[in-house]
């Protein structure tokens, strides 16, 4: 369970490039494959995170030097395995080496998001976005998320936010899935319902005004 | 306007007591870029092709193109209030359209919303605005008339119940006014239309309605609005639309008929939506599926067998050209689904021939079998006759010397070319036409000057109405042309001349004064 955190961003947002997304999806189910052999599905995961999260944001320039196809391949198979080996796992050194001999290291952040989805679909869970009118204590956060979970039966990876404009009530996003018991939405729907309710009325009297 | 506000107060406490909250649950997505009335969404993994989606501030969209990664979303309404990163949801619907009694009348948006100010539509009753078409086992052969009141059409290029027939021709060449004036004649004939503009000036449809409303074709027309200022998207449903507003009559047993004005502008509309989502172009640019686009929409015509009503849906796709090419790709598939064309020709509409028909390359392919007896009996062969007065016109423009008979065969030709002539906005009624044409081919007019054989004609169908009505009311009862009939009318033409040769003569001289 995580609270909103600007800097991860959910796997439920939009990727800023598809293209990218649907590769790094490729690579994330092969590196977790190679993982799952030796047993160190999460211990690579937090690897590549730290990789992306830490590492690359304290050196400038890092992203045009990966995504350069001005550096050579060589060049920059060279560079990570002189950054890296020793100080990750193999599994790790030899994916990134796979990633720079394809001229792929420029999917690194795309790579992150679809690893720790992959991870989750092995694992059966799925990523939630819970969002409430006011912010809520970590307790309510934790009551909020067992109930949720036993209404569905699966556990889910929980991320809360606040929206003001839900007014009350609580907003449920599992991937596509969206369960609205918002008070805003309840509103609009008691307005449609309403003025369906008038436009029958109109009508019913118009086709009685017409039978007469 | 007074309002009872202790009524909304207990309609509201009602609506408050009976409120259950219920969850919302619905499907979403997320918009990745959104441009030209298109929109590329990440989600929405279960919508389905074609159903309708929802922007925030009510905008609606439809489900285009889905694809691997993103679903490609056609946006109808105003796409600049469209943002990237806002929430799409899906709503498990087809787009449909409000139908019945309660759009005749109205100038309507292809997505039924008024355009009229008058009011919202007050109606429960939808149809989808894409559906099958009738299948065979539903349908019968198309039989029955539907009279264009024009003279040329109704006798040598006849429209049945039912039938497609496609108003081709170039620019200013009098199609729209074809589909207006048979409209207009569906006064008293209980046909429901439907007149659809897509991609036309706003002020050539203002035109148009203010027509239909000052001949009282309003009372039983619906007019879709998809101007040129409008969206793509809206403008390549608009037919759509129209016909499944029309296609409510059809299978209530009832009939209908719709003006496609024009599809050449809808292709277009297509084409556009096509090249935006990255679907790869055809012949023209056009995606390959065009000619499934107007086929699926012009099957949806058709005369119901009686276990299904009976009903009827004839609609008039007009299909513009450019310099007279039709062998161009949209013309050419409208001409292959539609069951015949009227051609219409600038030369000949500025020559003064109105309607601007080609007879020669015009035709019905349902033919005879959607005419009346009498009318059967009266244009026989006129076609082929007018055909080959063309040709021999050509003839005899070298100057060559003509003996008698193919001198008074031209006649012949230029008298019927007179006849065939109608002004705007007036159509006919089936006897009036009956008679006219019964003159002309029988050869009454031949000594009548070739400026006077309108005058001549409305002289007569006005003697006819007002002093021999025994002959209308006998053509209107049996709709047949048998021998009595004929005697009668020939009698009439025979006073008529008789008539007209005494006013001639006692009319004083106006030598010199021209």
């Amino acid at each position: 369970m995580t609270t909103e955190d600007p800097k991860r961003s959910s796997s439920l947002d939009a990727p800023r490039d598809i293209g990218a997304a649907r590769l790094a999806k490729v690579y994330a189910q092969a590196i977790v494959d190679a993982a799952d052999r030796h047993q160190c599905q999460a211990e690579v995961l937090e690897e590549f995170t730290q990789i992306v999260e830490d590492v690359l944001p304290r050196v400038d320039n890092i992203a045009s030097v990966f995504e350069s196809p001005r550096i050579s391949t060589s060049d920059k198979s060279a560079l990570v395995r002189t950054t890296f080996s020793n100080k990750v796992l193999p599994i790790t050194l030899n994916a990134l080496l796979v990633l720079a001999d394809h001229g792929r290291l420029g999917l690194l952040t795309e790579l992150v998001v679809a690893l720790r989805r992959e991870l989750d679909q092995r694992a059966g869970k799925r990523e939630a976005v819970l969002t409430t009118a006011h912010s809520i204590t970590p307790d309510e956060q934790t009551a909020i998320l067992k109930s949720v979970e036993g209404s569905l039966g699966e556990s889910l990876t929980a991320h809360f936010s606040v929206n003001p404009d839900l007014l009350g009530g609580l907003v449920v996003r599992i991937e596509d899935t969206v369960y609205d018991h918002s008070v805003s939405t309840s509103l609009v729907s008691l307005a449609d319902r309403l003025k369906q309710r008038s436009i029958n009325e109109i009508q019913h009297r118009r086709d009685r005004l017409g039978s007469a | 306007m007074k309002f009872n506000t202790d009524e909304i107060a207990s309609v509201l406490r009602e609506e408050i007591d009976r409120y259950q909250s219920g969850i919302d649950v619905r499907e979403v997505g997320q918009v990745l870029e959104v441009g030209d009335g298109i929109a590329r969404v990440w989600g929405l993994s279960g919508v389905m092709a074609g159903e309708m989606v929802e922007f925030p501030g009510g905008v609606t969209g439809l489900a285009f193109n889905l694809e691997e990664n993103s679903v490609g979303v056609i946006i109808l309404g105003d796409y600049l209030k469209v943002n990237e990163g806002d929430e799409v949801r899906s709503t498990g619907k087809l787009l449909s359209v409000p139908v019945g009694d309660a759009v005749i009348g109205r100038v309507l948006d292809p997505l039924g919303n008024p355009l009229d100010g008058k009011g919202p539509i007050a109606t429960d009753l939808e149809r989808p605005v894409e559906t099958l078409a009738p299948g065979v086992a539903d349908r019968q052969p198309v039989r029955e008339p539907l009279q264009t009141g024009i003279k040329a059409i109704d006798a040598m290029t006849p429209i049945g119940r039912g039938q497609r027939e496609l108003i081709i021709g170039d620019r200013k060449t009098g199609k729209t006014a074809i589909g207006i004036d048979a409209i207009i004649n569906q006064k008293h004939s209980g046909v429901k239309c439907f007149y659809v503009a897509v991609g036309q000036k706003d002020s050539s449809v203002a035109v148009a309605i203010d027509v239909l409303r000052k001949h009282g074709a309003m009372d039983y027309t619906t007019v879709i609005v998809a101007g040129a200022s409008v969206a793509a998207p809206l403008q390549y449903i608009a037919p759509y639309s129209g016909t499944a507003m029309a296609e409510h009559f059809m299978y209530n047993g009832e009939h209908a008929l719709i003006v496609y004005d024009d599809l050449s502008k809808q292709a277009t509309a297509y084409r556009q939506l096509s090249l935006l989502m990255r679907r790869p172009p055809g012949r023209e640019a056009y995606p390959g599926d065009v000619f499934y686009a107007h086929s699926r929409l012009l099957e949806r015509s058709a005369k119901l067998s009686d276990e299904h009503g009976g009903g009827s849906l004839t609609s008039l796709p007009i299909i513009e050209t450019l310099e007279g090419e039709v062998s161009a790709y949209i013309p050419t598939n409208v001409i292959s689904i539609t069951d015949g064309q009227i051609y219409l020709q600038p030369d000949l509409f500025f020559a003064g021939q109105r309607p601007a028909m080609n007879v020669g390359i015009s035709v019905s392919r349902v033919g005879g079998a959607a005419q009346t007896k009498a009318m059967k009996k009266v244009s026989g062969g006129l076609r082929l006759d007018l055909a080959s007065f063309r040709e021999l016109e050509a003839f005899a423009q070298l100057g060559t010397d003509l003996d008698a008979a193919t001198q008074s065969r031209l006649d012949r030709g230029y008298c019927m070319v007179e006849l065939l002539k109608q002004g705007q906005y007036q159509p006919l009624d089936i006897v009036d036409q009956v008679l006219s044409i019964y003159a002309g081919t029988r050869g009454h007019l031949d000594d009548v000057k070739r400026d006077e054989v309108a005058a001549w004609e409305a002289g007569f169908l006005t003697f006819v109405r007002d002093q021999t009505p025994e002959v209308r009311s006998r053509l209107e009862e049996t709709k047949a042309l048998d021998d009595e009939t004929e005697r009668l009318i020939e009698a009439a033409i025979a006073e008529y001349k008789r008539q007209i040769q005494g006013s001639k003569k006692h009319e004083p001289t106006l030598a010199g004064t021209t």
